[in-house]
């Protein structure tokens, strides 16, 4: 018994920041028990969300654990900046920061970015192809419940058993059992290869859907923008993730099986694991730019009221975009020494993508040229992007250049590059998106004027939190260095850093403020169409029914909505043309098989094998419960979409 | 399984491809059997990168004994063959048929993995375990990895089995069927691999 | 031999074959002449490679790319006899994704072996 509590409990989580969050989360989740028993809400809730199939939902629980998951991800950044505020400051403790800055940047990428994509993917794409779910809803529900259980797995680490603590990259040898005893690196380990299988199911049913359930006349040229995006994306899912897998997967084996993969006393080499990892990581770098990119283009054409400039173009560079990424992983470790023939071909190949990526821009920018533009908060957060893009772009073509990385390799000079391009890039996108759509998802628009505050608070922030650092880095500053003595000349800029980030953090307190007054204040969107927009999505009402279409669209045009409307179509549908419509079943099974999946791996995290073996078993029995399940769709009798689509008033009359 | 109104089939396709919503699981079959062929090309990095860091164990060339890996081979060749009977069985309307090889299929696919339990364990006892070198720890994960899908399989093929007898041959089973036959033949295609990068190069001197 | 294509009046959403080179083809047979054909292939290909380097047939140097060789017509036999790769309800996107997943792969195995050889020295 106190050899489990040693386990569970070790000194790193009985800090005071720990300890208090322990508080914070027992009573919030009491809260919410309490509130859920009050109002008799567990049916609704099992009925209407855990158990749901339907791609609306899932993204808009996605959506929420990526809110959380931004939450988290800031907390962790903001006690990052707070230690480097002055020098030798004693906020955090060595250790205590090396587990900050790894799980920031972790829940960052896989807890916080990737849920947003798929929550916008999930919302908007099968709308706008004019589908009626996904391809498999089921494998789709699988995803999102085995994301959401790692998720949880990974939060807990800091909690029980104590945090990774090796970076978000998590490197070898110092993952290994020797340099790193505890259970954080497998919590990491773990954690990532769960949300993993879930995001290559997600991958295959986004290709599926986009491939084969397209409204008729729609043909690949005359596809969204987005839709594009989230076709390349999930392709780019289905090739890079295998070789994450392959690298967490191998270091698991070491640090619990005892084989010798990464560890240079029985031949392994540390370096293999580094370069497994980027056979991931840069692929995953246009994983989540890519949608951005698509976000943009549906947000650009919107709101300048013109079609997009250079659509062919567009897609012609998306497309090299990706093909390029898979030939250049090795300019994140130019450092390692493989030679230079090795570094000048990934030179060469990383500097190749700058010119597809300069494509988009023009063409986006040629795309307001001429437009009435909207200054929507949407557009707002697409203006910002470009002239950020653009700069973070250039000094990664900087980076690119191989003598120069011997010099700006692992400085602040890096990090303000891939910050620059991950939020300039990547979350003014994603924010874009959700300004965007917000209505689509739920029938009321978000507070434009609160969303202009959160924006500019954001976007200043975010300059003088990162400006700094492109300094620091030439002054000569290394990441993940905890602490640094005055008199470097690195002070005063790590100061006005710290005063960016939170700035930042008033930023998106400000946007989860708006949200809940957005709420409270509900300002219904009723035509279903707020922003005059283009694509198949706003012909629908909003929130679209569990449908989607009550008679599937054709769309002969790129823009089919925007066509429907100048041709004078209004989005009703003809009594007469409905029919019955066979729609998937809700499951238990995709929870089932995350909670099981959670029991497999809090088991393999302490080793506890009896635990694991019996998650595993639940995993087995699910699966073969889903080969011999003849009934996953019920049908939806014609009178009551009749009924249903007359109450939203979209009849002809 | 998207929605979709149920009249949409086409009835002089085979069975497997008449319901449009049961073939969208065979081209997301596909899609999954690309990223596996990634996963695998991973594995055999791996191990063109570690089979010459032997470290203080043994080599390629002590531990690979090509008899009993060549009966692992014949093992899995015929089964794949089989499993082609059995989709053609299918594709002839033969429910019994279908079962019959389907059957031989899991039978043959249950001796590889016993035969090359026993050869694992037999490396085992012989040379020690993969904490020896780098070498033997990419050995047993690239072909272990592949024998774990081949158990997998074996699982598969006896619920499908058991789900011909239950349920006859419909569009949902056939389709099953296919996405399994699908599977084994691309685990003969990695197996073949494994058996020409790993063990007869192992024994080019 | 019989081969169907399906017929432009079933063509539904999803089905329309943009590309031509993706077009799906069925085809089916009385005996099962083509399974018969992949596995003798196989076995013959499977004991070729053994004997070869079994009884030392060829250079050692020639050995390993040729078995690879084989090893390849092996795994095209199994695709074309077995898997049925020109069957789809519409555009046989798994052949480009396929073509794609070859090309990936063998990236990452030729491109790692080649970085991993560390070989200048100099870092």
């Amino acid at each position: 018994m106190a050899h489990l509590l040693a386990l569970f409990f070790p000194p790193s989580v009985l800090r005071p920041a720990e300890l208090a969050t322990d508080a914070g989360i027992l009573l919030g989740g009491a809260a919410i028990v309490a509130w859920l028993t009050w109002r008799r809400r567990w049916a609704w809730l099992w009925r209407e969300w855990i158990t749901t199939v339907d791609h609306k939902k899932i993204g808009i629980m996605y959506l929420l654990f990526a809110i959380v998951g931004l939450m988290r991800g800031g907390v962790d950044a903001l006690m990052i900046r707070t230690q480097l505020a002055m020098p030798n400051n004693t906020f955090l403790g060595a250790e205590h920061y090396n587990e900050v800055f790894t799980t920031h940047g972790t829940t960052m990428v896989f807890f916080m970015a990737m849920p947003f994509i798929f929550a916008l993917f999930n919302i908007a794409i099968p709308l706008m192809i004019g589908a009626r779910d996904v391809a498999f809803p089921k494998l789709n529900a699988i995803s999102f419940w085995l994301f959401a259980f790692a998720f949880l797995l990974f939060n807990m680490s800091f909690l029980v058993g104590g945090s990774p603590n090796a970076g978000w990259t998590a490197y070898a040898p110092l993952t290994e059992l020797h340099f790193n005893p505890g259970v954080g690196e497998n919590y990491y380990l773990i954690a990532l290869q769960i949300t993993g299988i879930g995001t290559i199911a997600t991958g295959v049913n986004f290709l599926v859907t986009i491939l084969r359930l397209r409204a008729k006349g729609m043909t690949l040229m005359k596809m969204p923008l987005f839709a594009w995006s989230a076709l390349i994306t999930s392709s780019l899912v289905i090739f890079a993730f295998p070789a994450l897998t392959i690298a967490l997967a191998l270091t698991m084996l070491d640090r619990l099986f005892g084989s010798t993969f990464f560890t240079i006393a029985h031949g392994g080499m540390p370096m293999m694991y580094v370069n497994l990892f980027w056979i991931w990581g840069h692929p995953e770098v246009y994983i989540l730019v890519v949608p951005a990119f698509g976000i943009f283009s549906e947000v650009v054409a919107t709101f300048s009221r013109k079609r997009l400039f250079g659509y062919t173009a567009m897609v012609g560079s998306l497309i090299a975009i990706s093909l390029l990424s898979y030939g250049v992983w090795v300019h994140h470790f130019f450092t390692m020494g493989a030679g230079a023939a090795v570094n000048a071909f990934f030179g060469i190949s990383t500097m190749l993508i700058a010119i597809p990526t300069g494509v988009k821009v023009f063409n986006w920018i040629l795309t307001m040229w001429g437009g009435r533009i909207r200054m929507t908060v949407a557009m707002l957060w697409q203006l910002a992007f470009i002239p950020t893009f653009v700069i973070g772009g250039a000094t990664g073509v900087m980076l690119a250049v191989v003598p120069g990385d011997y010099q700006f390799h692992n400085s602040y000079f890096l990090i303000a590059h891939f910050h620059n391009v991950l939020i300039g890039g990547v979350v003014f996108g994603l924010f874009s998106g959700l300004y965007y759509w917000w209505p689509k998802m739920f029938g009321w628009m978000l507070n434009e004027r609160q969303g202009k505050w959160a924006f500019w608070f954001f976007l200043i922030g975010f300059w003088v939190t990162f400006f700094p650092q492109y300094l620091l880095g030439l002054k000569g500053m290394t990441r993940r260095i905890y602490v640094y003595p005055p008199g470097l000349g690195w002070s005063t800029l790590n100061l006005v850093s710290t005063i960016g980030a939170f700035a930042m953090g008033a930023g998106f307190i400000i946007l989860v403020y708006s949200i809940l007054y957005s709420w409270r204040h509900r300002q219904p969107d009723l035509t279903g169409d707020p922003w005059d927009g283009r694509t198949l999505e706003w012909s629908l009402p909003s929130p679209a029914p569990e449908y989607n279409f009550a008679v599937l669209p054709r769309a002969d045009a790129r823009d089919a909505w925007w066509e429907m409307k100048r041709s004078g179509s209004c989005g009703k549908v003809s009594a007469v043309a409905v029919g019955p419509i066979e729609m998937p079943r809700r499951s238990a099974v995709p929870f089932l098989l995350g909670l099981s999946f959670f029991v497999a791996g809090f088991g393999a995290v302490f080793s506890f094998w009896t635990i694991a073996l019996f998650g595993m078993a639940g995993v087995i029995a699910l699966l073969l419960s889903g080969w011999f399940d003849e009934h996953d769709h019920h049908e939806i009798p014609a009178e009551e979409i009749r009924r249903s689509q007359a109450a939203l008033g979209r009849f002809e009359s | 399984m998207n929605a979709r109104a149920p009249e949409a089939s086409r009835p002089n396709l085979p069975l497997e491809f008449q319901d449009p919503r049961e073939s969208l699981g065979i081209l997301g079959f596909w899609f999954f059997l690309a990223s596996d062929v990634v996963l695998f090309s991973c594995l055999f990095a791996v191990y063109a990168v570690y089979h010459g860091r032997v470290a203080a164990g043994p080599t390629p060339f002590q531990v690979f004994d090509l008899g009993p890996v060549l009966t692992e081979t014949l093992l899995l060749l015929t089964s794949s063959f089989t499993c082609g009977l059995a989709i053609f069985m299918m594709r002839r309307g033969s429910t019994r048929g279908l079962s019959v090889w389907l059957l031989v299929t899991l039978l043959l696919g249950m001796a590889f993995v016993g035969m090359e339990v026993h050869e694992f364990a037999g490396d085992i006892l012989r040379f020690g375990t993969w904490h020896k070198s780098a070498f033997l720890s990419s050995f047993f994960t690239l072909v272990g990895t592949h024998g774990g899908h081949v158990s997998f399989g074996v699982l598969w093929a006896a619920a499908l089995v058991v789900r011909l007898w239950r349920q006859g041959l419909t569009p949902g089973t056939a389709r099953r069927v296919y996405t399994f036959s699908l599977y084994w033949h691309f685990l003969d295609i990695i197996w073949i691999f494994i058996f020409t990068a790993v063990y007869l190069s192992g024994k080019i001197t | 031999m019989e081969t169907s294509t399906p017929k432009a009046h079933e063509i539904e959403q999803g089905e329309v074959v943009e590309i031509s080179a993706l077009a799906p083809r069925f085809e089916e047979h009385a005996f099962p002449w083509r399974q018969i054909a992949g596995y003798a292939a196989s076995l013959l290909l499977t004991l070729g490679a053994l004997l070869l380097v079994e009884r030392r047939l060829l250079p050692a140097a020639w050995l390993a790319p040729v078995i690879l060789a084989l090893a390849a017509v092996q795994a095209g036999l199994q695709l074309g006899l077995f898997m049925h790769l020109r069957e789809s309800l519409g555009a046989t996107w798994h052949v480009l994704t396929l073509a794609l997943a070859i090309v990936v792969a063998l990236g990452i195995v030729i491109l790692s072996i080649w970085i991993m050889a560390f070989k200048s020295g100099v870092s």
